[in-house]
């Protein structure tokens, strides 16, 4: 008697168990399960704060959308996201500081990136430490991706395809330039693309003439300048900043520097290149991560148009939204189609669902190699034509042909 | 030789703003004692107001350059007056950390006001300059040379031909024997640090136009006017013109160099600082005290 007691009791608990599971799994989609923390440090102020800023908009956009749709559905639950910021003053140490305190103090589920190589690098040893994925669109560098990292993924091209596609179409275009002038910041992620054109510029018939590094951040670059004259070359080009791409720009009118192609690996797709230089801006190339022209077919989430529609309408005023913002929701995308995937917010199968990633967005296609960096989305190029950014290159996604050659300034 | 010729001037224009920055620093250093670590930041107020004099009145933005120079003194004179002074006799570590935390606000301030976008004054003459066969001289930073040359002869004109500057320069000297002959020290101390805010606003026009501008974009020049300063002796204005176009003179020359050139200039500009700091102690053109 006492044995069937046991077993009708354990017959009973099994079938409430059962009533409760389905019950829970038939309202699923309207059900609404924990809030998933995420957690990004961005230098809100300090030298990285424009490019930061984007970044935050980018995670942003994303946000809302998926809040608006009561969050991430996670085996037919939904679960409201929540994005906890930390200024971290444009320092990649105290990056690393404020991403341990988002881990152990505000216990995020899973991470979005800072902005900058320096900064990620120094984050990314933090998530492998503590086994928390992050998600990264802003560290290009492949140093970040050499380490044998398992939990960092970054959805960008990496650093050494950046001006590559400019060589590309520079072996298009008649008369075909062959000499070349580099110029190069002396940081980590600046120097891996300058050293890809040393070695791939010779394989499309081009050679690098002059090759010059610079100091990072450096504002007065007239010498670099009078260099990069001396050997009249085809095209200048540019691996560094905003900031340097400004002032070698500046300068080279100023020092009368005439090229056919000046093309400057970060900078040019930036609102403010134009708002600083004025007309001076036009006919420069630079390698983007994305352009607001680009035509992907995306498998979920907005199409490019609606992109670029959903950021005028939240951020009027700031135009159209550029690479920074567009690779930041691209990474925000990642996560949640890894989280979707893996049905769980357990962070190891989050990690092997972001390693097994392979979705096509708005910002092209999101797969990852084995050390975690998108190496499958290619660069476009852009050109400032009349004060206007226009995709030129590949010739399959360009909206407009390149103005080549570069008049010289004093024929403008 | 064109090229060494084209290196020489552009190090000698470059030197120009070099002495716009470092003419103020080095004032309220060798007068009050201290190294004005918020130097950067009021630099780059005067080129926010010569933005925005420029962008909203399409003010010629070398006429914007009085405009900075009495809005920065009356600045500056108030944060000397108000917050200033009353760290005047701490130690030195005091001052550091005040104008510091100073140097955080305004910048901070900055950002909230203009955000963090760059910004570039760019007239219709911008990038012109005047050829000579195959040197270039660019006509922004040709004035900019000439209007740091007379800021730095007016500044030693204000110290050395009127009451107020010859009481500046008795602080100097001994500020309590110049408290015993009458001077009002916190008028005088305001006076000072509000000539060197002055100063720090015509160089942030200048810098306006010759470079893009963000809010933290201040803070090489703070590095920059200490080493100017050092190079070419404190207590003197022509010695920190002195230190200004050397610094430019080395700096071009280092970022010449073959290579990683930009990376020497700065070590070859701080091993010159140390030389001077070892076999003149007194800068180049500076007096002992």
């Amino acid at each position: 008697m006492g044995v069937m007691t046991v077993r009708r009791w354990a017959m009973l608990a099994m079938a409430v168990v059962a009533v409760v599971a389905c019950g829970g799994s038939e309202s699923g989609g309207n059900t609404t399960g924990s809030t998933i923390t995420l957690g990004a440090p961005l230098g809100l102020t300090g030298s990285l704060t424009k490019e930061s800023t984007l970044t935050q908009q980018g995670y942003n956009l994303w946000l809302d959308w998926i809040n608006a749709r009561g969050g991430i559905v996670v085996n037919g639950v939904k679960h409201p996201v929540k994005i906890k910021y930390y200024d971290d003053t444009s320092s990649a140490n105290q990056s690393a500081v404020l991403m341990q305190k988002l881990i152990t103090e505000d216990k995020a589920n899973f991470l979005l990136g800072p902005y900058g190589s320096a900064a990620t690098a120094t984050d990314a040893a933090i998530a492998e430490q503590n086994q928390i994925p992050m998600v990264e669109a802003n560290g290009a560098a492949q140093s970040i991706f050499n380490q044998g990292y398992k939990y960092t993924f970054g959805v960008l091209s990496p650093a050494n395809k950046y001006l590559q596609g400019v060589i590309d179409m520079a072996a298009t275009l008649n008369p075909k330039p062959t000499t070349i002038a580099m110029l190069s910041a002396d940081d980590n992620f600046s120097l891996e693309v300058a050293n890809a054109i040393n070695t791939y510029a010779p394989t499309k018939g081009m050679n690098v003439v002059l090759f010059k590094k610079y100091k990072n951040g450096a504002t007065n670059l007239a010498a670099e300048v009078q260099a990069a004259k001396a050997v009249n070359p085809d095209i200048v080009l540019n691996s560094g900043h905003l900031t340097e791409a400004i002032a070698i720009n500046k300068a080279a009118k100023e020092q009368k520097l005439n090229a056919k192609i000046f093309a400057y690996s970060v900078g040019p797709s930036t609102p403010d290149f134009i708002t600083a230089l004025g007309a001076d801006a036009n006919f420069v190339y630079d390698g983007s991560q994305w352009t607001p022209q680009v035509k992907y077919t995306p498998a979920f989430y907005l199409t490019v148009a609606q992109y670029v529609a959903a950021y005028k309408a939240k951020y009027p005023s700031l135009g159209d939204p550029d690479y920074h913002v567009a690779e930041s929701t691209a990474a925000c995308l990642a996560l949640e189609r890894a989280i979707e995937n893996a049905g769980s917010l357990d962070p190891k199968k989050v990690r092997d669902a972001l390693a097994a990633l392979d979705v096509t967005v708005f910002f092209g296609q999101i797969k990852f190699d084995s050390r975690g960096i998108n190496i499958y989305k290619p660069m476009v190029v852009e050109q400032i034509q009349s004060g206007v950014h226009h995709t030129v290159f590949p010739a399959d996604v360009a909206d407009a042909q390149p103005m080549y050659p570069t008049p010289a300034w004093d024929q403008r | 030789m064109a090229d060494f010729v084209q290196l020489v001037i552009l190090g000698l224009l470059a030197g120009g703003v070099y002495v716009a920055v470092g003419v103020g620093f080095g004032l309220v250093w060798g007068v009050l004692n201290i190294v004005n670590l918020a130097h950067g930041s009021l630099v780059i107020v005067g080129g926010y107001l010569t933005w925005q004099l420029f962008t909203t009145l399409h003010l010629d933005p070398f006429l914007t350059l009085p405009v900075d120079a009495v809005a920065l003194f009356v600045f500056g004179y108030a944060l000397q007056r108000g917050v200033i002074n009353r760290i005047i006799r701490a130690p030195l570590l005091f001052t550091f950390l005040l104008t510091f935390g100073l140097n955080l606000i305004v910048v901070n301030m900055l950002l909230l006001i203009f955000g963090s976008d760059f910004r570039s004054v760019t007239p219709s003459y911008s990038g012109q300059g005047l050829e000579l066969g195959s040197i270039v001289i660019p006509y922004v930073r040709l004035i900019s040379l000439g209007v740091a040359i007379a800021l730095s002869a007016s500044l030693a004109f204000v110290l050395n031909r009127t009451r107020t500057g010859l009481a500046i320069n008795a602080i100097a000297a001994d500020r309590d024997a110049a408290q015993l002959v009458g001077i009002d020290l916190r008028h005088a101390y305001a006076v000072t640090y509000g000539l060197g805010a002055a100063c720090a606003g015509v160089a942030g026009g200048l810098i306006a136009m010759i470079q893009a501008i963000t809010p933290t974009a201040g803070e090489p020049y703070t590095l920059q006017a200490f080493v100017v300063v050092i190079l070419g002796g404190l207590g003197r204005v022509s010695a920190t013109v002195v230190g200004g176009l050397a610094f430019g003179l080395v700096e071009a020359f280092g970022q010449s160099i073959p290579g990683s050139g930009s990376v020497f200039a700065n070590a070859i500009a701080f091993s010159l600082m140390v030389l001077v700091l070892v076999t003149r102690p007194q800068g180049l053109l500076g007096r002992l005290r």
